[in-house]
């Protein structure tokens, strides 16, 4: 078991979700997850750390979120915490040097991170109560 | 490394010497470069309060906030208080980046300076029309009620977003300079100073003055309140859906208000006999003045859920807790939902529902009023998906620049008249313009948000300057 990514937790949980990492990149992909059914079969990852965007998956009961941006004042992570739902915000490798940077030009940055989770089979570790680590899933 | 949970010593925070936990890493500079710089949390509160020059951040009395004009220390050290309290409530919160569905950041901006721009007429006109001890009386009206959203987010946002962060845009933007609009800014921050002082009745105006507390609530209410509360226990059915009726409703009143903060008001910690505390948390689920609501009235969803949440403080090894002045509760640890003990939802149907026919819920009906508020959600959800960014951005601006004061004109019955007769639903054309500007050179996603995060676009009035001035040369 290895840790991918590590990021900040936005709150202490022994609840630890595994599932195959899947970006989301607009509301429709949002709502053909809703509709296939696979919901919990997922850990989500998105870009931003606001609460709109993956508000039917909450609804639905998303089983845990990775973000690239974003705090657990952030909305995202307030919901997080209310809804129990594991949630590890601007995460990033922690053998790579590169981090988000709030305001600047982050493609490549989310790019990489994408491409590195994306597909991969994980599990949150949210025990901490500042760091939030998405290991591999055994 | 897993932290072994502690005793319970939050009410140490509350002891005179304490400076409080730290909750962030960064620091603010603000308007005192060459200065130390400030930590969030308690300590900073001292800190600002230390570098004032007037005694407005101190306890005011009703004969001070009745008073017509600030002197321009008094607006300075305003300002000062406000960035900082902007940067120690929102900076972590403004890491978030784009919502990938809303454009928050380019509604807020134009929001931020419609109000500066069109708020000083209609704040006057109510005070004039009302009087000033009616303003202070509509801040006092929170003690007596819920789902009200006189809150402390509304309050708050009429200087901190109106004034604070208005003028802030419209000088990065540089179409204002620091002497424009010296009477103007008066007018909003005596209408913010007004309510909520009114609300608080202890002299301070801010939660942040008086440790993150905003225990505002008369006996009567809270005992009304805590009549029906029903025991819950984590892991148990109740204590489940409870959580998850908390969680739907707050998270329908974020879509229904765009993602921002004015959707929910906490108010407390309220501490109760044994030792445990209560927040007590109203989440606007329905509010009529949107036209998108309308999928909220098909799913009978009321204007205003009150949730009750009791907290076993001991269990929780409670450090500390902080109900902010955007009306959100922090907690170190993070994590206070399995250590709910007790909880009771009221409903406000309308927002104008007298308080005797605001009627409770008992945690065995929330199922069926969860089913109502997450179809509400898909609709309003699948609703905002279709629409055009251009849509959102106005929709968007319309909920900062109506919403924050609405609740304080419907209480004074001014809210028509500033309908009919200031167009308060109208869009100014200068703010129209801005439009194509704001997404220009980063302006609306890196420069606006640099400027208020790090405290440096709050520029001081200069000393000597008028407080009757306004703007007359326009370069």
């Amino acid at each position: 078991m290895s840790v991918l990514a590590e990021g900040y937790n936005a709150f202490e949980t022994k609840k630890t979700p595994s599932g195959t990492v899947k970006y989301l990149p607009d509301p429709k992909a949002v709502l053909a997850l809703i509709s296939s059914g696979k919901l919990k079969e997922h850990i989500l990852l998105v870009q931003g750390g606001t609460t709109t965007f993956l508000t039917p998956a909450l609804s639905m009961g998303a089983i845990g979120v990775i973000t690239l941006s974003g705090a657990p004042e952030s909305h995202l992570g307030i919901l997080s915490r209310e809804f129990q739902m594991p949630c590890i915000m601007t995460a990033y490798l922690p053998e790579t040097e590169t981090r988000y940077v709030t305001g600047g030009d982050n493609d490549a940055h989310f790019k990489a991170m994408i491409s590195a989770l994306d597909g991969k089979s994980v599990k949150l570790d949210c025990t901490d109560q500042e760091i939030g680590r998405v290991v591999t899933a055994e | 490394m897993t932290v072994l949970k502690q005793m319970a010593n939050y009410t140490k925070r509350y002891e005179q010497d304490d400076n409080g936990l730290r909750f962030q890493d960064l620091v603010y500079q603000g308007n005192f470069r060459g200065m130390d710089p400030v930590p969030d949390g308690i300590l900073g509160d001292k800190v600002m309060r230390q570098r004032a020059k007037s005694k407005v951040l101190e306890k005011v009395s009703r004969a001070d906030v009745l008073t017509e004009q600030f002197t321009i220390d008094e607006l300075n050290d305003l300002n000062n208080y406000l960035a900082w309290n902007i940067w120690d409530v929102l900076v972590m919160r403004a890491t978030e980046g784009v919502s990938g569905m809303i454009p928050r950041q380019e509604y807020e901006i134009l929001a931020f300076m419609h109000e500066f721009y069109r708020w000083p007429e209609i704040l006057q006109m109510t005070t004039d029309e009302v009087g000033a001890e009616k303003i202070i009386e509509i801040g006092a009206s929170a003690r007596r009620e819920i789902g009200t959203k006189v809150n402390c987010v509304h309050d708050w946002c009429i200087g901190a977003v109106g004034f604070g962060m208005g003028r802030c845009g419209l000088l990065a933007l540089e179409v204002i300079k620091p002497q424009d609009y010296i009477e103007e800014s008066n007018t909003i921050l005596k209408f913010m100073q007004r309510v909520l002082w009114g609300k608080r009745q202890d002299g301070y105006i801010l939660n942040s003055q008086d440790r993150y507390r905003c225990q505002i609530h008369e006996p009567e209410i809270l005992d009304q309140l805590t009549s029906q509360l029903e025991q819950v226990e984590d892991g148990t059915e109740p204590h489940e859906n409870l959580v998850r009726f908390n969680a739907a409703a707050e998270l329908l009143a974020f879509l229904d208000h765009y993602d921002c903060r004015l959707g929910l008001g906490d108010t407390g910690p309220y501490p109760r006999p044994d030792g445990k505390v209560l927040i007590v948390r109203d989440l606007f689920t329905n509010e009529d003045a949107y036209h998108w609501s309308d999928v909220c009235d098909h799913e009978n969803v009321p204007y205003c859920y009150t949730v009750v949440l009791e907290i076993d403080v001991e269990k929780m090894g409670l450090e500390e807790i902080r109900v902010n002045d955007i009306s959100t509760t922090f907690t170190r640890p993070k994590n206070y939902i399995p250590y709910i003990t007790a909880g009771a939802v009221f409903v406000r149907e309308k927002w104008d529902t007298p308080m005797g026919e605001v009627y409770p819920l008992k945690i065995s009906e929330l199922g069926e009023r969860l089913g109502g508020i997450q179809q509400a959600t898909l609709k309003l959800y699948s609703k905002t998906a279709r629409m055009s960014r251009r849509q959102l951005i106005t929709n968007g601006m319309y909920i900062y620049y109506i919403d924050m004061i609405l609740p304080h004109l419907r209480l004074a019955g001014t809210y028509e008249k500033a309908c009919t007769d200031l167009n308060f639903w109208e869009i100014d054309h200068r703010v129209s313009d801005y439009y194509y500007d704001i997404t220009k050179r980063g302006f609306a996603q890196a420069t606006v948000p640099q400027k208020i995060f790090s405290g440096e676009g709050y520029l001081p009035f200069p000393d000597g300057a008028s407080t009757k001035r306004s703007k007359y040369f326009w370069d």
